[in-house]
């Protein structure tokens, strides 16, 4: 059996910056991952990330927008922390050799984001996830480690309350094997494929988040979905927030820059929620586009010049051209929003710990919480490296005091038989449909706008697919490299995560940040001014609640 | 942004080592918007007729570099390949695994002869004891500075120009257009302390043996044009450590004989690359030529119009400041 003091699963900037962290503390380490690391979706990342690095800013104005950004849900203790650690954190990047962008005196460029009080994201033009994947991976592939490149995880051991190791598909063999580890980080990344509509990469899947959560990991604040505003219609490809933050406006179909309406302060710049919804009410209130692919508004960069656009929005030139069809130096782009982050996941402190031993999680996979019920554009890249750095250290310090466990045959025989059922039926459903279903469902009923009628009816659907998920049929019966299988095992995991989402939502009877109940519109901090923890039970998740953290910043209303 | 469905045929090459003894072709037909990307074509394959179709796939714009493969024998990102085009141009749409990479199933390759390069060329910053990074704060780097890059922090890795490259192809030592591309960025970068010693040492089985066909720029997805920057390391190595390689001495003399005559005097050329000894060496292809060609023997004329390439050649050495 495989042995090692630490794995990573996951090698996007969370998973690498937490192999690199245990690396530096002096432990051996693996990382797991179904992704070459430079296929990583933090590389899809556009905009930028955020420091309060110029004397002219001042982290405590980060904490702040971070702050009011959450509605006063995210934990200011981990906030303070988080908005410390910016200016490191990218300066550290930039020592790793991430080419940014620069202004003219040879520092750091930045630019304006939504929900900031000050331009201070930092990028490299609007390919700024790249930019760092690149960076990190130059300076951790120079370190020595072992790489389980292309495994799919799916199993965690957890026995005699901690963790024991894991159970991983090598795609290439075909053969599920287990891998014995004194501690393990999640860092997986988004699940936004359990939508539909969403700007994530095909491989969002939430694999690590699933199987913690079947692990008995506690899932935090799953209900808090960001609806990104302006995803390219049909395609839903991301366009960066940083359009907007170059000067872009969206106008509606009578020419109206309606955000005056939502947003008289920040415009186009408020927080992501609040655009969101704006542009969803211009639409059904029948003052948007309409066309073959739903409604829409128009996202208008052509004021802003050819050169500007060209070269600090050249991925959204190509995006808009290759996939719309529209030249955004002449033509509005059509934009809608889709699902883009979960503010929930893996429920963590600041250190990356779950509530199972030997278990952490970092990234988009994890919730410590620092954007609480809706994330500041700019803050997900710094998450994924500050909280991805610090998963790696507590990692490494459990394995240095934890002896190395035990896996056994048995353990890989017994996480794999419902598999072998899949492969062995001669009839069954077909995972493929099952994921469409389930999209389709959260792409309707849990939304931007939800209800209770629509969040039951949601959750009636998805108890359906689950059920009819234990009837999954996979096709294909070759060892190598089948999809058809990890398709399967991923939609199952996707499943349990929908469920959990919207179990959440039903309980949660208030509006806040991205969690918008049309039937209770007002944030209520009397009865939920608090974390929502899923765990896994014979019935479905039950729900559990932890308190907020305070520090210096009182709830109030927000406006922008 | 119409709905009109057109018909489109897919010819999908398909292999499983487990059970097939040689690669096959398999027809698929689907009725799809003008539009519609051919990787979103596959996928509707793999969830309404054939599961067992294997790809790899991720992001669909263009910026994971998963999906490179080959379509109608072009190098391409099968994410920004749309399909009316094709179809207008092929009448089908053939769609086969990289080349220069052994296939592991269907659409998938082995990459590693690919990343072995990569990792050749020593891709992460190498720092100068004496030079530290600035402490506590960020480098200076000035936008001139950033330009320098060119187009190379766009590449995503997707080894489209991998598998288009013929250089690879007859030589799998040589290093291709995606690590070259790479070594460039790093020999420009201002924080790196090595440009010198990464020149030297990627000349030698690596740097010239680029035929300069420009067929990895012709398939570069993020127009990184690695060509051009192997042109452009090309030029470093020559300016700063001269011409000592083959290749760079090919390049030199190539240039250097040109205004002699107009024309190439190719037995000037072979003692230019390869001096009078390395010539000698070259005796047994030398009479092989001559055979075919045995004007090759005699010094070429000055053509008609010499004088004009030798002015060509003086506007040059003006504009570098040589005069």
């Amino acid at each position: 059996m495989r042995k090692h003091e630490v794995v990573v699963v996951g090698a996007g900037l969370a998973g690498q910056r937490a192999a690199l962290a245990a690396i530096e503390a002096g432990r051996e380490v693996a990382i797991v991952t179904k992704l070459h690391p430079l296929r990583s979706h933090s590389g899809a990342a556009q905009g930028g990330i955020n420091a309060a690095v110029g004397a002219d800013d001042s982290v405590d104005t980060h904490i702040y927008d971070t702050v009011k950004g959450s509605d006063y849900l995210g934990d200011q203790d981990a906030i303070e922390f988080f908005c410390k650690s910016a200016g490191p954190t990218v300066i550290e990047m930039e020592h790793f050799g991430t080419i940014f962008s620069r202004g003219a005196d040879g520092s750091l460029a930045r630019r304006a984001f939504g929900g900031a009080g000050f331009p201070r994201t930092i990028y490299a033009a609007d390919r700024t996830g790249l930019a760092l994947l690149q960076g990190l991976w130059e300076r951790l592939g120079s370190e020595r480690f072992t790489m389980y490149e292309e495994w799919e995880l799916a199993k965690l051991v957890v026995r005699d309350g901690r963790v024991q190791g894991l159970i991983a598909l090598d795609r290439r063999r075909g053969e599920f094997e287990g891998i014995a580890a004194r501690s393990i980080v999640v860092a997986t990344g988004p699940s936004g494929r359990v939508y539909g509509r969403t700007t994530n990469a095909h491989s969002c899947a939430g694999d690590g988040v699933s199987v913690a959560y079947e692990a008995g990991a506690f899932l935090k604040d799953m209900e808090f979905v960001q609806f990104h505003p302006t995803a390219l219609l049909e395609s839903s490809i991301l366009i960066t927030e940083g359009a907007r933050g170059e000067g872009g406006i969206l106008k509606n179909a009578a020419g109206e820059r309606f955000m005056s309406k939502y947003a008289p302060h920040a415009l186009e710049l408020a927080s992501r929620d609040v655009v969101s919804r704006s542009i969803v009410t211009e639409v059904r209130e029948g003052r948007g586009f309409s066309g073959p692919y739903g409604g829409y508004v128009h996202l208008e960069l052509m004021h802003l010049g050819k050169e500007k656009v060209e070269s600090r929005l050249q991925e959204i030139c190509d995006y808009s051209r290759l996939f719309a069809g529209i030249d955004p130096v002449t033509q509005p782009i059509p934009v809608y929003p889709a699902q883009h982050y979960m503010m929930g996941g893996v429920g963590t402190d600041i250190h990356g710990a779950t509530n199972i031993a030997g278990l952490f999680a970092a990234g988009e996979a994890a919730c410590v919480s620092v954007h609480g019920a809706n994330r500041l554009g700019g803050n997900s890249l710094l998450d994924t490296l500050v909280f991805g750095k610090e998963a790696g250290i507590a990692a490494a310090e459990f394995a240095a005091k934890a002896s190395t466990p035990e896996l056994t045959a048995a353990d890989v025989t017994e996480a794999t038989a419902p598999y072998r059922a899949w492969s062995s039926r001669t009839d069954g459903e077909d995972p493929s449909a099952l994921r469409k279903e389930m999209q389709q469902t959260m792409d309707r009923y849990a939304g931007i706008y939800r209800t209770e009628s629509d969040l039951a009816e949601g959750l009636k659907r998805i108890r359906a697919v689950k059920k009819r998920f234990e009837r999954v049929r996979v096709v294909d019966q070759s060892k190598v490299f089948n999809l058809n299988l990890t398709d399967a095992i991923e939609t199952g995991e996707m499943i349990e995560l929908a469920e959990v989402i919207l179990v959440g939502a039903y309980a949660r009877t208030e509006s806040r940040g991205a969690h918008f109940r049309v039937d209770y519109p007002k944030r209520d901090d009397a009865r939920w001014m608090k974390h929502t923890l899923a765990q896994m039970g014979p019935e479905g998740p039950t729900l559990s609640y932890s308190p907020v953290a305070f520090t210096r910043w009182e709830a109030k209303e927000r406006v922008y | 942004m119409t709905a009109n469905l057109t018909k489109a045929e897919f010819d999908v090459y398909r292999y499983d080592p487990t059970k097939d003894a040689k690669p096959r072709y398999q027809r698929y037909t689907l009725e799809l918007a003008p539009h519609t990307p051919v990787l979103s074509a596959l996928l509707q394959i793999r969830a309404e007729v054939d599961p067992s179709l294997s790809l790899r796939y991720s992001c669909r714009h263009a910026i994971c570099g998963s999906c490179a493969m080959q379509i109608n024998s072009k190098s391409r990102l099968a994410c920004q390949t749309q399909i009316g085009p094709e179809m207008a141009k092929h009448g089908r749409i053939v769609i086969e695994p990289m080349r220069n990479q052994p296939v592991i199933r269907d659409l998938v390759v082995d990459q590693s002869p690919f990343w072995r390069q990569y990792d050749r060329i020593e891709p992460h910053l190498k720092l100068d004891p004496a030079h530290p990074m600035p402490v506590g704060q960020p480098t200076s780097m000035s936008p001139e500075e950033v330009e320098r890059f060119k187009e190379t922090p766009r590449c995503i890795a997707c080894g489209a120009c991998y598998s288009a490259c013929p250089a690879v192809e007859s030589d799998p030592e040589f290093p291709g257009p995606m690590a070259l591309a790479k070594l460039y960025r790093f020999v420009v970068d201002p924080r790196d302390h090595a440009h010198q010693d990464r020149l030297l040492r990627i000349q030698p089985g690596g740097l010239w043996l680029c035929l300069r066909c420009h067929l990895c720029t012709e398939s570069c997805p993020k127009d990184v044009r690695p060509s051009e920057r192997i042109r452009d390391l090309k030029e470093l190595a020559i300016t700063a450590q001269g011409a000592t390689e083959h290749g760079s001495r090919h390049a030199v003399g190539f240039k250097d004989n040109l205004p002699d005559a107009g024309v190439l005097n190719e037995m000037k050329l072979v003692r230019q690359t390869y001096g009078l000894v390395g010539t000698l060496g070259q005796l047994g292809q030398g009479i092989r030529i001559y055979r075919k060609k045995p004007e090759i023997l005699r010094k070429p004329h000055p053509i008609q119009g010499v004088e004009e390439v030798r002015k060509i050649y003086r506007a040059l050495d003006r504009e570098e400041g040589k005069e």
